[in-house]
């Protein structure tokens, strides 16, 4: 016990009640709100007893003074039933510490304070202000600031934090040698210039924005969003104000003419997990879409839990249930599903083009434009050339043959039991197809089947053209509840009469791409199912008077199977029931003849075609319907109560009229100076990224329930000074690294680490684990493995076999050869239902939700994974290979290389001892066991460089491992 | 602050796992039943209708339509949504009543029905959720949506473990039927927002059992032991150098590493088992990766002081074709997971250990698609089903709840998953509403806002 005390009195940050002025929002506000606001806050359906003490006015009477204070008596109630917080609940008393802050503050009169980081931040101090206040903080503990750390320890410590990459040997020692002054700040201006900065800006982003290359629930199909990951490195990179990085990404699509650019931003708001499983109630999921997006919104930049205020009013801050809902209305009007498309991007997406493939498009344009130019030109001529055909014209036979799969011609009896089959893959159709179907009819009976390409059953599997009650339906089936298309017209079709008959479909997987066709004209129809996203693969023939269970009787003739989906021209050509048609017909025949220019057209659109499925799409956000939104009771989907219109929570700035009431309206109050959250949020974040932890601890919480700032005014200083700015990231950040509170050692007594183990105080340099990506990235860097290379799909490097399919089963994953195993981590493919384990491993989050706490963990398993993970080996082999080519003669050269390498310094005496003797250690023994020597240089596909002896390349690789697994190895010092 | 992180803070060489990962965070709040647990996952819903919830009265309304006064406009899955008529389908199987306790189960698990008097039925569970990602996620986290920890996350947190050379939450994983099934996701024994060193470990049938843990080739032991002396040593310099106790935590994680090294191969050593012991599991006991193998070796980790040992079976989701599925699921899991029971109870084990044994959600009584003569097919059902457990406290030869004629609906001391998992924890010794962590501002915990202990089902 007695060490109990000793820390609890050593702990900085909680005040001594009593020795100074209590102030509400640092210590008293934390306690009421997590023992007694859950009953007497801001939620008004849960508070108990009519009290709330969220509020000044309605407080007042129960806090009283210290003499009498019915909320002193309750607190401090032996009595278990009278006591607060309820023993019957479960709460324990308060602790005798809480109980005196809270009298010390009521005897100083129970003031209370608006809470902090409602209040916009206000520039208090000067420029250099880190460290003048980070010192002044420092001298109130009494305690002072660390030395300066060393140039290895600095460059270091910077170039990792700037660009997540280990500074090289020679960037080292050139820092080290520059004594001229500002030499720092060169570093510091290099790395902010490299390309490195945008990767490395852009991982922690992808964790906030639930990045991930597959849809997350269930069987976790895989999509494409890599190219919105691109577009977050390069904003980064070229240093995009974070005010037009919010709008673009928030509403990038309702900016007047938005670029590609600028809609590719907006994947932002489709990057959280989406469902395929079999039979899910649609507007369960999609809203849940919508939530993940008003929540995540939430806390990147708000740094506000409004997710709390999803089924009641927030228990702690003042956010209200319909708040949330006006949040959520702002996301509410995409046209996306809840149930999602499992093998690709699903609805909205956009073709996004790469810098080259933008320039191909756009000569492909140019060629096009000529060529259609050229084509209306020849109008004219063609017309009189047309009639001068058609006088000489003998045949009369030509029909629409382009993409004609199959036709039965002559006209064939059905008697309600035959069954026409046709062989080979006429109509071998899957869901994402275009076809047409068309036939002419003499239907006897309401109910039959006119063709199918499917099971002969009822609600079978595949592709069928009934009717039924007369009315001519469409069934593109794989699963008849639920996956699949089934329409049917509106009207019947005439019994006993010939009628012609039509369907067609793009492909496109929405039966908006249908047309119906009943002799010639469209038809409009009805949508039963329109979730035909599943693939399909019939074994069936192709039959005509059958399918699904039934059949026809009657007569059908000129039976046509088209590969793609008929112009409504080209419909009127076949039908020929009309003028139109004929004369259509008439013009498609000489068209094809004898019009070169179109012939190239149609080409050269067919191409263009061709070229756009190779290019890379990405879901967007797209503002099509105003949906209403509604107060959902409790959270569910579908307990709808009051209606509620976009808007923003009530207790913070209202909405300026002249702004749209849509997200583009909502990106601009974030991004505007009066909004006291999205630059302090922000700004926490860059410091977390830098000293370890957030000047606000809860990162993503700046409410009641939050950490209180250490370093309130400095939080303030640096949001205003980033918006004074511009919103310049790269000019706060180096604000922040040419401080000399960053610059410090981290090295720390054991009294300061009693004193301050989280380092809030800032009395020394940061200390912390490398995230997960750096701690692999440094190990390709210094191994000489790293393939450098921005942007691009996902790759998949080593992985234990076999994770996937003990999930999931399926084909499983399969590692890339080359390159792909060696590019940054923030490339690697990420599977969210079976995450990369190296990855989650050091802590990185599964992407599943929003996450912007940095979290470090010290495990077994990463011991295991830096010692045996192949990825680890196959870098210390690589890098056993740099050491003995590039470290010099002697063994105390090479040792020193290889510490330089990884920890950008030379081993001390004892270090070098040490390793000295593990060296000749394994040396020995590869040295007796060659055979071991070969076995232990197998790791990994990178090939072995030539003409060093195995055994000592095997003991230098043995030695690069040690060093890639020291402490110091894994964390920035 | 916690007494945990307290110590985790306290320099020199005093971290956590200096002292062990052998502290919760909160530790036991009352004195517990069971020191550990033994969940034996079912995934993708087995039907309680051809298991254990026996409904003779459906049997005369073969391919009748559920009545609407039963089903009561209640949701289901947009499968079957769409069909036009909810005939409905007696087991194909016959029931008996078994031991003392006369409990029924179905022919179909002739090696349960034998230790019956050992089991605590709950015929009256239900779930809020009526699809399989959802659902299980919600058993297995007490939320539908991915985020929040995992039970054995949650138990590991709080109660700790009980041995330093194995991982405190297990997780093996077998195919079933036809060697798949329904998918699983790492979020199910996720740690969600609590720190990454309690996520379940899984242990793995195909290459390591546990991810890195072998040393590389051309690699022994002694070259190890040089590298794991030489690594503490500078470590330690760098620890009186700097004072930062998270390399003290470091040097001893890397002992730890190497424990695992020799305790996980131990682990999986079956030569010292009998065989008598070995053929109470079956055939596949020998077999790595089926049940019958997962369940042996859940004993032999609970022997080790595994705190919580999460099994989980796939393939129970019997859509269509149930009575060829069916009995195949039956066959894998009926015999080594009463062999588990019998085993435990032989060792003197099972009064400290809790099996637990069900699905996510039920099965309707209706027929999803074609009704034949030989064959059907049953769809989602979250309304009811059955779940048993053994030891840990749980009063044996129970049976706990019932369902009304169609096993549709609960009719008697309902159940909710919630309930089910304050009712665990609670034998584990733990009051779920104290078990919390604060994220987010919010103080969560397993059951979420729910959750009532079922004392009646303790014995």
């Amino acid at each position: 016990m007695k060490y109990w005390a000793l820390i609890i009195l050593g702990l900085c940050c909680a005040p001594a009640p009593g020795a100074d002025a209590v102030s509400f929002n640092r210590d008293v506000r934390p306690i009421l709100s997590d023992k007694c606001f859950a009953c007497h806050g801001p939620d008004s359906v849960g508070r108990k007893g009519g009290l709330r003490l969220d509020r000044e006015e309605e407080a007042r009477a129960k806090l009283g003074t210290a003499q009498q204070s019915a909320v002193l008596d309750r607190i401090t109630s032996t009595s278990n039933v009278k006591r607060m917080p309820p023993a019957y609940l479960g709460h324990e008393r308060l602790t005798d510490r809480e109980i005196a802050t809270l009298r010390t503050w009521i005897e100083q009169g129970a003031r209370y304070e608006a809470f902090w980081s409602l209040i916009p931040p206000q520039r208090t101090a000067g420029r250099d202000a880190i460290d003048r206040l980070v010192r002044e903080r420092l001298a109130k503990e009494g305690l002072q600031a660390s030395a300066e750390a060393s140039r290895e320890t600095l460059i270091r410590r910077v170039t990792l934090d700037l660009t997540g990459l280990p500074p090289t040997r020679a960037e080292v020692a050139s820092f080290v040698a520059d004594t001229a002054p500002g030499a720092y700040e060169r570093v510091v201006d290099r790395l902010l210039a490299s390309p490195r900065y945008g990767e490395r800006m852009a991982i922690r982003w992808l964790e906030a924005g639930r990045y991930a290359d597959t849809n997350g629930y269930q069987s976790d199909g895989p999509r494409d969003m890599w190219r919105w990951r691109d577009w977050v490195i390069a904003a980064f990179q070229k240093n995009m104000p974070f005010d037009q990085f919010t709008v673009e990404q928030i509403a990038g699509d309702l900016l007047p003419n938005p670029t590609t650019d600028q809609r590719v931003a907006t994947a932002f708001h489709r990057n959280h997990p989406t469902t395929a499983e079999g039979g899910i109630v649609d507007e369960e999921y999609r809203v849940q879409y919508v939530a993940d997006r008003a929540e995540t919104t939430g806390t990147v930049w708000l740094g506000m839990t409004v997710g709390c205020a999803r089924c009641h009013d927030h228990k702690f801050d003042p956010i209200k249930q319909k708040d949330y809902y006006s949040l959520f209305a702002y996301f509410n009007n995409t046209p996306d599903l809840g149930s999602a498309y499992n093998f690709g991007n699903d609805q909205p997406y956009i073709p996004a083009p790469l810098p080259e493939q933008q320039a191909k498009l756009d000569e492909m344009e140019r060629r096009i434009a000529a060529v259609r130019l050229a084509v209306e030109r020849a109008e004219p001529k063609e017309r009189a050339a047309q009639a001068k055909w058609e006088k000489k014209l003998k045949a009369d036979d030509w029909t629409v043959t382009a993409g004609l799969a199959h036709r039965t011609a002559q006209e064939e009896k059905f008697d309600g039991q035959r069954i026409l089959e046709v062989g080979g893959k006429t109509a071998q159709y899957n869901y994402n197809d275009a076809f047409t179907f068309a036939a002419w009819i003499r239907p006897e009976t309401k109910n039959a089947a006119i063709l199918s390409r499917g099971e002969d059953q009822f609600e079978g599997q595949g592709h069928f053209l009934h009717l039924v009650d007369g009315k001519l339906r469409l069934h593109v089936i794989y699963r008849w509840s639920d996956l699949g298309m089934r329409l049917e017209t509106e009207e019947p079709v005439a019994l006993n009469e010939l009628s012609h008959v039509l369907v067609s479909y793009d492909g496109k997987m929405r039966a908006a791409g249908v047309r119906v066709y009943v002799n010639g004209e469209a038809r409009k129809f009805k949508v039963m199912l329109d979730q035909c996203m599943w693939p399909m693969d019939t074994k069936e023939p192709f039959r005509i008077g059958a399918g699904g269970g039934q059949r026809f009787t009657g007569a059908i003739r000129d039976v046509r199977v088209y590969d793609r989906a008929l112009t409504e021209a080209e419909v009127g050509a076949v039908v020929l029931l009309t003028e139109q048609g004929r004369r259509d017909r008439m013009r498609l025949w000489f068209q094809e003849l004898h019009a070169p220019e179109r012939k190239e057209l149609a080409r050269l659109e067919d191409e263009r075609r061709k070229y756009l499925v190779t290019v890379p799409t990405v879901m967007v956000m797209q503002e099509t319907l105003p949906r209403q939104a509604y107060v959902l009771k409790r959270g569910a989907y579908d307990a709808h109560g009051e209606e509620v219109s976009p808007g923003v929570p009530a207790a913070l700035p209202a909405m300026k009229p002249e702004w749209p009431k849509n997200r583009l309206g909502l990106a601009y109050w974030l991004v505007d100076r009066g909004n006291p959250l999205t630059a302090r949020v922000t700004i926490n974040r860059f410091w977390q990224m830098l000293f370890g932890t957030g000047l606000v601890k809860t990162v993503e919480d700046f409410g009641s329930q939050g950490d209180w700032p250490v370093h309130s005014e400095l939080l303030d200083w640096l949001s205003v000074e980033f918006m004074d700015t511009g919103w310049n990231v790269k000019g706060i950040l180096k604000t922040m690294v040419m401080s000399a509170t960053y610059r410090q050692s981290s090295a720390a007594t054991p009294e300061l680490v009693a004193r301050d183990p989280e380092n809030r105080l800032l009395a020394r340099g940061p200390r912390n684990r490398l995230p997960a990506e750096m701690i692999r990235d440094q190990a390709l860097a210094v191994s000489g493995l790293l393939v450098e290379k921005i942007g691009g799909p996902s790759v998949k490097p080593y992985q234990p076999p076999g994770l996937w399919q003990e999930l999931s089963g399926g084909k499983g994953y399969e590692p890339d050869k080359g390159e792909g195993l060696w590019r940054r981590s923030l490339y690697t493919y990420w599977k969210r239902t079976v995450a990369p384990p190296g990855m989650v491993n050091f802590d990185s989050p599964t992407r599943e939700t929003c996450v912007v706490r940095e979290s470090r963990t010290n495990t077994p398993l990463q011991a295991l994974s830096l010692m045996n993970d192949v990825l680890y080996l196959e870098a210390a082999r690589k890098m056993g290979e740099r050491v003995m080519r590039e470290g010099g003669a002697t063994d105390s050269d090479r040792l020193a290389y290889a510490f330089g390498l990884v920890l950008a310094r030379a081993p001390k005496r004892e270090e070098a001892q040490m390793f000295e003797t593990a060296l000749r250690s394994f040396r020995r023994f590869y040295g007796e066991h060659p055979a071991e020597a070969a076995k232990y240089l197998q790791q990994g596909a990178a090939p072995q460089a030539a003409g060093l002896p195995a055994p000592e390349l095997a003991a230098y690789a043995a030695v690069s491992s040690l060093v890639l697994n020291l402490d110091e190895a894994i964390t920035k010092e | 602050m916690t007494r945990r992180d307290l110590l985790k803070r306290l320099p020199g060489g005093l971290g956590m796992a200096a002292l062990g990962n052998l502290m919760g965070a909160t530790g036991p709040h009352h004195k517990p039943r069971a020191k550990r647990i033994i969940y034996l996952f079912q995934s993708g819903g087995p039907s309680q209708m051809e298991t254990f919830d026996y409904k003779p009265k459906v049997t005369a309304m073969l391919g009748k339509d559920l009545p609407e006064s039963v089903r009561m406009g209640q949701r289901l899955t947009t499968m079957s949504a769409s069909q036009l008529s909810f005939p409905m389908v007696p087991s194909k199987y016959s029931f008996a009543q078994y031991g003392k306790s006369g409990a029924w189960v179905s022919e179909l698990l002739p090696h349960t029905a034998k230790i019956v008097d050992d089991l605590t039925f709950v015929k009256s569970m239900s779930t809020e959720q009526i699809n399989h990602d959802p659902a299980v996620t919600f058993f297995q986290t007490g939320f539908q949506v991915a985020g929040r920890p995992s039970m054995g996350a949650w138990v590991v947190y709080g109660l700790g473990a009980e041995t330093e050379n194995l991982p405190g939450f297990v997780v093996m994983i077998s195919p079933g039927g036809g060697g798949g099934g329904q998918p699983l996701y790492d979020r199910l024994w996720g740690s969600g927002f609590l720190p990454s060193r309690y996520q379940g470990v899984k242990f793995r049938s195909v290459g390591d059992p546990v991810l890195y843990l072998s040393r590389p080739e051309g690699f022994p032991v002694d070259n190890q032991r040089v590298f794991l002396d030489t690594l503490k040593r500078a470590n330690e310099l760098k620890l009186a150098e700097t004072g930062d106790p998270e390399i003290s935590t470091r040097i001893a994680q890397y002992e730890m590493a190497f424990r695992m090294q020799s305790s996980v191969p131990e682990l999986t050593d079956l030569s010292k088992e009998t065989p008598a012991d070995l053929e109470m599991y079956g055939p596949d006991v020998s077999k790595p990766g089926t049940f019958a193998y997962n369940c042996l070796m859940a004993r032999r980790l609970a022997e080790r002081g595994v705190r919580f040992i999460q099994l989980y079976h796939r393939d129970w989701d019997h859509h269509g074709k149930l009575p060829e599925g069916m009995p195949k699921m039956c066959k894998q899991t009926d015999q080594p997971a009463a062999a588990l029971v019998r085993d435990l109870k032989q060792r003197g084990m099972l009064e400290d250990t809790l099996v637990v044994w069900g699905g996510e959600f039920g099965r309707t009584v209706y027929c999803q698609g074609r009704l034949t003569k030989d064959d059907y097919g049953r769809d989602h059902h979250p309304r009811c089903f059955t779940v048993w457990m053994a030891g840990g406290g749980m009063k044996p030869g129970l049976t706990y709840g019932a369902t009304d004629d169609f096993s549709y609906n609960v009719t008697e001391n309902p159940v909710p998953v919630h309930d089910l998992q304050a009712t665990i924890l609670h034998s584990l010794g733990i009051d779920h509403k104290k078990l919390t962590y604060k994220f987010q501002g919010r103080h969560y915990r397993l059951t979420d806002v729910s959750g009532e202990v079922v004392q009646d089902l303790l014995s």
